[in-house]
């Protein structure tokens, strides 16, 4: 019964990161029509940011806040001067359906090159702000530990704010809107180009958020949050690579999936679920658990 | 025998005259580069074959890699298998399991694709920790054995893989060129191009995808018992996520949609390495820039061929050459 328990809550913990990493996945892919491989390198440097920050002053708040920002300037960064040189370009081959994903491959590559040249390799570790021991009920230690908990606040607190900027600001409208239908979006006076690099620095503060709180508990290095993208990547298509909800939903449903394997079944096998889990969705209900209008073809 | 047929066949083994000569002619670590440029040709291939052709991409081929470098070693280390039956082996067995993920990727485009096949390149290695019989971290041994005494006494064990690898790579291109040029590698082409045209035309896309992603994990399969045999031990860390992308990025810079750049690209995977030494003990040689180096240089290639030469580098060549003719 504690052991269900305890699978439970560090499930909805993991699930959390999951989801912010999947959102960020989400939100790229919607507008852009690229899944964002890039997105762990991105995550990467601003968790470096917030390590550096981290030792230098010793405060995980002030650190995660400039993770936060240098993921959100890096994301822009990158939608404005690569992104869009990358559409200018390739227009026409074979190569033409692989383009997106293989150039945000390049991209991951030479971020982790340069994090790996400015930190050097070796792994580091980030403080955690609070205890990252099990909590203590009676005399049983759980595994789930103040530390866990803190991160389902921080995630509920940021799913928070999406939420506001997506159903109360024009910002969010206008996302949505040049998301949808571009073409419309642009004869509507919206700026499609400028809102997308706004979609662009979201998704990344929202990466940022997940790398740096996936940190404290393993160690950073500069391929440390591959695992994290591919884990939100089959989050968000299981949520269905369109909806932010989907994204939420699929990341936590995966965090509890891959928790009760990884207690249940056994550990070696976690890497693996993830892609029987992608595998079974994509089968069973190819358009996602919370799925839009669009065939997966498109 | 029809004439081109012909052609082709005698332009083969001229090119394996000249492989033949070339590994007398080199030191031992250029015959060992030699064996791994072959084994990189071939995974290169079947990247080509499958996104080239048929518009499929995979970021997984590493992970087809290892079955096939996995059922090699333990066909021989298990069972006994002489060394080129366990090579055929691994490529019916990669091929099997390539056949069932590609009925599931036939469903899949672009991204999905992509997805799911890196969580396959991310997961499968760690097979290995789960059943014993696979040797864990350590892997399994692989020897193919001291090449026969009839080649002499002096004819060395890396030049015998780079004849085994050389010979592979050879017949599998030879096929490969043939069957590209059939009706089946037009029909590929027209699937990457416009997949509703085809299934006008009375062809059945679906299939015929998953017919490209079997054939191309076969050649996966053979290439990863090939990579195997270069490094005697099939273990998880010799199939990195990184192969699966250098992989990818071979087929890119030298250009996705041909043949004729295999080659091209599996020269550069081999000498990154080397180049970046070069370079690293040039400006002082730290463990920051020999370790970041490689990488980087294979990423930034990356990028700037898709960007500049998406097509490949002969097409940009060739448009030149047009351009130079029109201006005269």
């Amino acid at each position: 019964m504690l052991k269900l328990l305890n699978t439970i809550l560090i499930g909805l913990s993991t699930g959390a990161i999951y989801s912010l990493m999947s959102i960020s996945l989400v939100l790229v892919w919607r507008s852009t029509r690229v899944v964002n491989f890039a997105q762990a390198g991105q995550a990467v440097f601003s968790t470096y940011i917030a390590y550096e920050v981290s030792l230098r002053t010793g405060n995980f708040w002030l650190a995660l806040l400039c993770a936060v920002l240098s993921g959100a300037l890096l994301g822009a960064f990158i939608d404005f001067f690569f992104m869009r040189m990358l559409f200018k370009h390739v227009t026409s081959g074979p190569i033409r359906a692989i383009a997106p994903v293989v150039a945000t491959l390049g991209l991951l590559g030479i971020i982790r090159s340069a994090v790996g040249y400015i930190w050097g390799v070796e792994v580091k570790p980030l403080e955690p702000p609070v205890s990252t021991d099990g909590i203590r009920i009676g005399s049983e230690v759980l595994p789930f530990s103040t530390y866990d908990a803190l991160i389902l606040l921080i995630v509920f607190v940021v799913l928070m704010i999406l939420t506001f900027i997506f159903q109360r600001t024009s910002l969010g409208l206008s996302l949505k809107a040049s998301a949808f239908s571009p073409e419309i979006s642009r004869l509507s006076g919206v700026r499609v180009d400028l809102t997308r690099t706004v979609g662009w620095a979201i998704a990344g503060a929202c990466g940022a958020i997940a790398g740096v709180l996936a940190t404290p508990t393993s160690l950073l290095s500069p391929n440390s949050l591959d695992i994290l993208l591919v884990f939100g990547f089959v989050a968000a298509v299981i949520g269905g690579l369109e909806s932010m909800l989907g994204a939420v939903v699929g990341g936590i449903l995966l965090g509890l999936g891959v928790t009760f394997i990884a207690n249940y079944v056994g550990s070696t096998l976690v890497f693996l679920s993830a892609f029987v889990f992608l595998i079974i969705v994509l089968l069973v209900k190819p358009a996602g658990i919370i799925s839009g209008k669009r065939s997966r073809n498109a | 025998m029809p004439k081109k047929l012909k052609v082709r066949l005698s332009l083969f083994i001229l090119l394996g005259w000249v492989l033949l000569l070339l590994g007398d002619r080199v030191d031992e670590l250029r015959v060992y580069q030699g064996a791994s440029i072959a084994v990189y040709a071939i995974a290169i291939g079947s990247i080509v074959l499958l996104t080239g052709y048929s518009g499929q991409i995979s970021l997984g081929h590493g992970a087809l890699m290892a079955v096939g470098g996995y059922v090699a070693a333990l066909a021989s280390f298990e069972f006994g298998v002489p060394f080129w039956a366990g090579f055929i082996l691994a490529a019916l067995f990669s091929g099997m399991f390539g056949g069932l993920l590609g009925i599931a990727a036939a469903r899949l485009s672009g991204p999905y694709l992509a997805g799911t096949t890196l969580a396959l390149a991310v997961g499968l290695p760690s097979l290995a920790n789960q059943f014993s019989i696979l040797g864990g971290e350590q892997g399994l041994y692989f020897d193919i054995g001291m090449p026969p005494a009839i080649l002499g006494e002096s004819f060395t064990q890396y030049k015998w893989f780079y004849w085994i690898a050389s010979l592979a790579a050879l017949i599998v291109f030879f096929l490969l060129s043939n069957l590209l040029s059939s009706r089946y590698g037009r029909t590929w082409r027209g699937i990457g191009s416009n997949e509703t045209a085809v299934a006008l035309s009375g062809s059945n896309p679906q299939r015929l995808k998953i017919v490209a992603f079997t054939l191309s994990s076969a050649l996966a399969g053979l290439s990863g018992a090939l990579l195997v045999m270069t490094i005697s031990t099939a273990s998880p860390s010799a199939f990195p996520l990184a192969l699966s992308l250098s992989v990818v990025t071979g087929a890119v810079i030298a250009g996705v949609s041909s043949l004729k750049g295999v080659i091209l690209g599996s020269v550069i995977l081999v000498a990154i390495p080397e180049v970046a030494d070069a370079i690293s003990h040039r400006v002082g040689d730290t463990l920051r820039i020999s370790s970041t180096l490689p990488g980087l240089i294979i990423s930034v290639l990356l990028v700037l061929a898709v960007l500049f030469t998406p097509n490949g580098p002969g097409e940009n060549l060739r448009h030149l050459l047009h351009k130079g003719k029109s201006h005269k």
